[in-house]
């Protein structure tokens, strides 16, 4: 019969999500090239445009776990959702791989540029690095130990102890917290500054695009233990919750990368703050 | 087994007389938030040819500039752009920001929107027997942010980008040019337009994946697949593990610009030609991301119109599956001649050579599939064995530009131009022709002129093969690209390149009269107005299918042994 | 008039696409053999005056089809590996796939052919059409490793270097070996166009000028005969060296030097332009070898001033004091300074004084 849907897969309503999702964006990165140019506008348009975003992405999930709870997430969507979860993460991987290609370009090969870093790792101007068996070390138990607490949180959640699933969810988050604070204290006191060599360069954008994803990754974890109070996930349905846990073992991964070649290999042997 | 299978598809599915009961959205929902593939299909086609006419009159104003050696039209062309008085660095300027636009437009809003924003949503939910695609929400926001990558591309050039308006770095943005070479905020425009538009490629490549995987009809294995959505996967995934690279060299540009990083700055260590690598691992399979879709067009077309199967299914699926692995490793053949070391030089010489074998199986496969045919030569049919031989053209000028040493000699001539056109230009461009005639009744409902597509192919093929096979003479006596201007010497090829582009330019407005003539008169279209040869589930379905297909899923069959 | 003609040189295009591999060999056969005898005797006396360009060679030809004239060993085999071994397994490739397409649409429409086979498969063929182009590629392949294996071939010890280093929008060229004078080459400027470097002189205005868009005020003088290392670098942006007719062409990256070596057979002028996109006048920043026998780039060295020839000790024959007075129109001389070297006579005279108490 027309008109009436026979199978499992979710066909959607039109939704304006997209388009103002798309309007924050461009607002936001017009904005940013007003700032950084210090034209009129620059201090105030990405503000408005992150607050479009933001605004847009909150209705966005809104319905998507509205329609969760409408039942519309059948088996084969939930599959739908893994799948582009893990391929999504899948992408950010590569992004990663983009950041290493630059540390390993400047660090394995410091001789082509032999002048402005004095042919040797770190750079010549870098009087001293972080000692990584300090806080870098601190931080990496950290993340290690949110990992096996957010597992806490799933196995409490698939064994219907759903006040396991609140408590290892607020240790995660407290836990993820307490890591961007760490990293915050870490990069006002590194004894080397942001831009003028590749040292700098390189650790701050890549563990800084890793700190972004922890903080998005918390995010993910906030909005589930809000959920989690509100009754939401079942021990058979809760892909959020799974999604938001793929993602934060992925950030602690990278983290790990991170930590073994920016940290412990990338300053080796040299003084230490 | 595994024969093409299409053939034996069998749609279950009862949808004549019912289209009346598709309710559809009013006019600003079924277009600003539209989550229906066939919808969002239709807007990505018709941006794709905006952009189309846009990057096309693009290539117009260089043509009209490379007709005679000098500069004659720039310093007009600089007032169109809104600039006063311009003086002679910001009058050449303008020829920089004319092919970086042109490049960018074709590549990024032209050929992948059409492919596979455009193509791609049509047809691959229709193939496999789905309703839709997996995230129809999510598709639409791809859409949307093709759209503003394109809006922001388009706002760099009215604003400063070094020594004129506009960016002026050439398609590939290459360090330090694009960062201590263009102040101003044009480039930063630009490199907001790569991320906003790649974001919304790497959404639409997860749709793909995750559709293509889970959304298949009861019965469609992997290898029962049309060729085209096997194109689309692998496409996807190309788009999937490259664009993110590419993001995050274009944030270093981003930061070098603006934050005090030196990722491509040598004053702090760092190295211009780390920028070339990162883009370069994206560029390649970006090209491939191209033209695959393409090859999966003409693997559709072709077997419709023999009347036959297509020869060799699975190695012409695993045949795309190693250009796209293979597609990977090969990417510093744009680098020849930047210093890299000899063994490098061997083994990207060597690796690159590797990918004309499973597309020399794609080739043969065609013309295999066609032997033994009973051919009708429609309108896509010609322009899919235009495509086979163009296509070949290029590919073999690309085997040339593979060797490390002869590359040394043609890097950055006209010679790369012509091979990139070939592939591009004349393949990738007359596989989305051969895509739209084959198509267009479909998604229509009227039929367009097979007299009026025959006669625009003919003068297209002409026109096209008149601009860019003379590059190839010119590339070869050492022309370098992007001049504006040039020794005498070249002026006779290159005259001859734009009386090309004028023929080529009138073939548009017989396309042009065509769409016109299918709206206004022409007939109505059948459900498989192809005939027996049209075998995939799409011409199961109404022209244009119901604004809801499958409602309930088709089932294939499993396919009888021969 | 324009069609005509360009339908007269579309047909020459077409035939020479067929001959073109091999007449280009015997062509460029014949040429070595005569290369011998071109090269102008070297002078007693150093007095340098550059040298006339022989039209249409080092430099591209009108209405040309095929690679420059090569004027390198490697040149030589690489054009070899292009027009004897790419060009004609490419231009089969190309028409045989063309002739079964024309087979095809002959023999299998459906006036022809009603009925279509059902033909899917045909394991032996497939074979065949994966293997074959292996094979062929593996042809390819050993002859072009080869020749980039020679690219690489480091200079010997004792080569002379000359440091080249990329500009917006000119080049400079830096005489490590020979008192580390350095040249400052900027395109002539064009008759009838705006001005491009500002205060150059217009090309034709010297007999020795050579073609628009590619002559230079001051050329890259190095000796013929032996190899010169070239290391090139950039102080802005990356631009690149390139010299089709010598088989040259290395990018000058800022930060980097890209050493290679340079040999020229043949005394003789030969342009490059710069290969890199570099900004609004990368289109004129075009690149002048001049290749001369030893004598006479002593003589030029020594047109510089603080230019020195072999350390300190002077050969003979480059008999230093007035020498350069001598010359029919000196060389305008290199100075840092792009704009002084423009200034005409006046300078010319002032430099070659120079060059005479450098002694
Ligand atoms: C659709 C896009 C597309 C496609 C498909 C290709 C396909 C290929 N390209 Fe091309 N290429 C570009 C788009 C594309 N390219 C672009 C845009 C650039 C320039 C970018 C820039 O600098 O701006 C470029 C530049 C480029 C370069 C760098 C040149 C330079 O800058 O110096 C090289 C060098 O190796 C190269 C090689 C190849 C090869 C080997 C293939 C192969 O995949 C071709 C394989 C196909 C065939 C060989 C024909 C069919 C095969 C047979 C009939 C079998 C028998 C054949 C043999 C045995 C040889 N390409
Ligand atoms: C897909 C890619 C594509 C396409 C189609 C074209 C098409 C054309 N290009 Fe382009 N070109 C590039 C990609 C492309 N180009 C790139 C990447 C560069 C390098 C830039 C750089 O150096 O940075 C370049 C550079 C380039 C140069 C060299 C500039 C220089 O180095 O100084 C020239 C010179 O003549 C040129 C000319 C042309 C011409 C005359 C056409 C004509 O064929 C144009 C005619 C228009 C069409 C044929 C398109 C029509 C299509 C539609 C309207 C949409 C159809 C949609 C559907 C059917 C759904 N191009
Ligand atoms: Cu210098 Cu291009
Ligand atoms: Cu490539």
């Amino acid at each position: 019969m027309a008109g009436t849907k026979n199978h499992d897969y979710h066909i959607l309503p039109p939704d304006i999500a997209p388009l103002a999702t798309t309007i924050g964006a461009l607002t936001f990165t017009s904005g940013m090239v007003l700032f950084m140019h210090d034209m009129a506008g620059g201090k105030f348009v990405p503000w408005l445009g992150l607050a479009i975003l933001i605004a847009s992405m909150f209705m966005w999930f809104s319905k998507i776990i509205k329609e969760a709870h409408a039942g519309d997430h059948t088996p084969v969507v939930q599959l739908h959702q893994r799948y582009g979860m893990i391929l999504f993460i899948a992408s950010e991987v590569m992004f990663f791989v983009g950041w290493f290609w630059a540390f390993f370009d400047f660090s394995l090969f410091p001789s082509t540029l032999a002048e402005a870093v004095g042919g040797q790792w770190p750079p010549k101007a870098v009087e001293a690095v972080m000692d990584p068996f300090d806080l870098p070390l601190l931080n990496t138990l950290i993340l290690l130990c949110s990992g096996t607490t957010v597992t806490w949180a799933h196995h409490s959640l698939i064994h219907g102890d759903r006040d396991g699933l609140k408590k290892g969810l607020w240790a995660t988050i407290l836990l993820g917290v307490l890591f961007s604070c760490i990293q915050a204290y870490e990069y006002i006191h590194a004894p080397f500054p942001f831009g003028q060599n590749t040292y700098g360069s390189a650790f701050y954008m890549a563990t800084g695009f890793h700190g972004f994803h922890v903080i998005v990754g918390t995010i993910m974890l906030i909005v589930c233990l809000k959920r989690a109070y509100n009754g939401d996930f079942t021990p058979r349905q809760h892909f959020g919750f799974e999604a938001a846990a793929w993602y934060w073992h992925f950030v602690d991964v990278v983290w790990l990368f991170l930590f073994m070649a920016v940290y412990v290999w990338g300053g080796w042997g040299y003084p230490t703050h | 087994m595994a024969t093409t299978a299409p053939e034996h598809f069998q749609g279950h599915v009862d949808h004549h007389g019912h289209a009346d009961h598709d309710h559809k959205p009013s006019f600003f929902a079924r277009w600003f938030m539209s989550t229906n593939h066939k919808d969002i299909g239709t807007m990505y086609l018709i941006f794709a040819i905006i952009a189309g006419i846009i990057g096309g009159l693009f290539s117009g104003m260089m043509r009209v500039e490379l007709a005679e050696p000098g500069i004659q039209y720039l310093d007009i062309f600089a007032r169109w752009f809104g600039a006063t008085n311009p003086d002679f660095n910001s009058t050449l300027h303008v020829w920089n920001v004319l092919i970086t636009a042109h490049g960018l437009i074709m590549v990024f809003f032209m050929v992948m929107p059409a492919m596979i924003g455009g193509f791609g949503n049509w047809f691959v939910p229709l193939m496999i027997g789905a309703p839709d695609m997996a995230f129809p929400r999510m598709n639409n926001i791809s859409f949307w942010l093709t759209v503003a990558g394109f809006i922001s591309l388009l706002c760099s050039a009215f604003v400063p980008g070094g020594t004129g308006l506009g960016a002026g770095t050439g398609w590939t943005v290459y360090a330090p040019l694009s960062t201590s070479g263009s102040p101003g905020p044009a480039v930063d425009f630009g490199i907001f337009a790569l991320h906003l538009s790649g974001a919304g490629s790497i959404m639409g490549a997860i749709n793909f994946i995750t559709t293509i995987f889970n959304m298949r009809a009861p019965g469609m294995t992997m290898h029962k697949m049309p060729l085209f959505v096997w194109s689309m996967l692998v496409t996807a995934f190309l788009l999937l593990l490259s664009l993110p690279v590419l993001a995050a060299a274009i944030t270093m540009l981003l930061t070098d610009r603006n934050f005090g990083t030196t990722f491509f700055d040598p004053s702090g260590g760092g190295d211009p030609v780390l920028y070339q690598h990162l883009f370069w691992f994206f560029g390649h399979p970006e090209v491939y991301i191209m033209i695959l879709p393409g090859f999966g067009i003409i693997s559709q077309i072709v077997s419709t119109f023999s009347k036959k199967p297509v020869f060799g299914y699975l190695g012409m699926a695993y045949a795309m599956v190693a250009i796209g692995v293979v597609g990977f490793i090969v990417w510093a053949h744009h680098m020849y001649a930047t210093g890299m070391s000899v063994n490098t030089k061997m083994y990207f010489t060597a690796a690159t050579m590797v990918i004309a074998v499973p597309t020399g199986v794609k080739i043969f496969s065609w013309i295999a599939t066609m032997w033994g045919g009973s051919l009708e030569f429609k309108s896509p049919m010609v322009w899919a064995l235009g495509f086979i031989f163009l296509f070949t053209v290029g590919g073999v000028t690309g085997v040339v530009l593979a060797n490390g040493g002869v590359d040394d000699v043609l890097h950055d001539t006209y010679y790369v131009v012509a091979h990139f056109h070939y592939v591009l230009s004349l393949g990738a461009v007359t596989a989305l022709f051969a895509g739209f005639y084959y198509w267009f009744p479909k998604m229509s409902g009227r039929m367009h002129s097979e007299f009026l597509a025959h006669v625009h192919f003919w003068i297209f093929f002409v026109g096209v093969n008149m601009i860019f096979f003379p590059m190839h003479f010119l590339g070869l006596q050492g022309m370098p690209r992007r001049y504006p201007d040039y020794a005498e010497a070249y002026q006779h090829w290159n005259h001859v390149a734009t009386i090309g582009y004028m023929v080529m330019a009138s073939s548009l407005v017989i396309w042009f009269i065509n769409i016109a003539y299918a709206f206004l008169a022409g007939r109505k279209a059948e459900d498989s107005y192809w005939g027996e040869g049209a075998t995939t589930l799409e011409w199961t379905l109404t022209s244009p299918p119901p604004f809801h297909q499958f409602e309930t899923l088709p089932v294939i069959e499993e396919a009888a042994h021969h | 008039m324009i069609l005509g003609k360009t339908v007269r040189t579309l047909g020459e295009a077409a035939k020479a696409l067929g001959l073109y591999s091999v007449a280009a060999m015997a062509f460029s056969s014949s040429l070595a053999a005569s290369s011998a005898i071109a090269a102008p005797a070297p002078e007693a006396v150093a007095s340098y005056t550059p040298m006339k360009p022989t039209p249409g060679i080092g430099m591209p030809v009108e209405g040309g089809i095929g690679l420059q004239q090569q004027f390198s060993k490697l040149g030589e085999y690489g054009e070899w590996i292009h027009d004897g071994v790419l060009m004609p397994i490419i231009t089969v490739i190309t028409l045989f796939v063309l002739l079964l397409l024309v087979i095809i649409a002959v023999r299998y429409n459906r006036r022809t052919n009603p009925v279509a086979s059902k033909t899917s498969h045909n394991t032996i063929l497939e074979v065949v059409w994966t293997l074959v182009p292996v094979l062929i590629l593996i042809g390819i392949a050993v002859p072009s490793i080869d020749l980039i294996a020679k690219q690489y071939k480091p200079a010997p010890k004792g080569a002379l270097t000359i440091k080249v280093t990329g500009n917006q929008w000119f080049w400079t060229y830096g005489y490590p070996d020979n008192g580390d004078f350095e040249v400052v080459s900027n395109m002539l400027n064009l008759p009838g166009q705006p001005t491009i470097n500002n205060g150059v002189r217009e090309v034709g205005s010297k007999p020795w000028d050579g073609p628009s868009h590619l002559e230079v005020d001051n050329r890259m003088v190095v000796p013929v005969g032996e190899p010169v290392r070239l290391q090139i670098t950039a102080a802005d942006v990356i631009h690149s060296f390139a010299v089709p007719s010598l088989w040259f062409k290395l990018d000058a990256v800022p930060g980097r030097i890209n050493e290679k070596v340079l040999f020229v057979e043949k005394p003789g002028v030969y342009y490059g332009q710069c290969s890199e996109l570099c900004g609004a006048k990368h289109g004129y920043m075009p690149i002048a070898v001049e290749a001369l026998p030893r004598a006479q780039y002593d003589a030029w060295v020594l047109t510089h001033a603080g230019g020195v020839i072999d350390g300190q000790a002077q050969p003979a024959a480059a008999a230093p004091a007035g020498a350069p007075a001598t010359g029919a129109e000196p060389a305008p001389a290199a100075s840092a300074d792009p704009g002084a070297a423009a200034t005409g006579e006046a300078t010319e005279a002032a430099a070659s004084t120079a060059a005479a108490s450098a002694e």
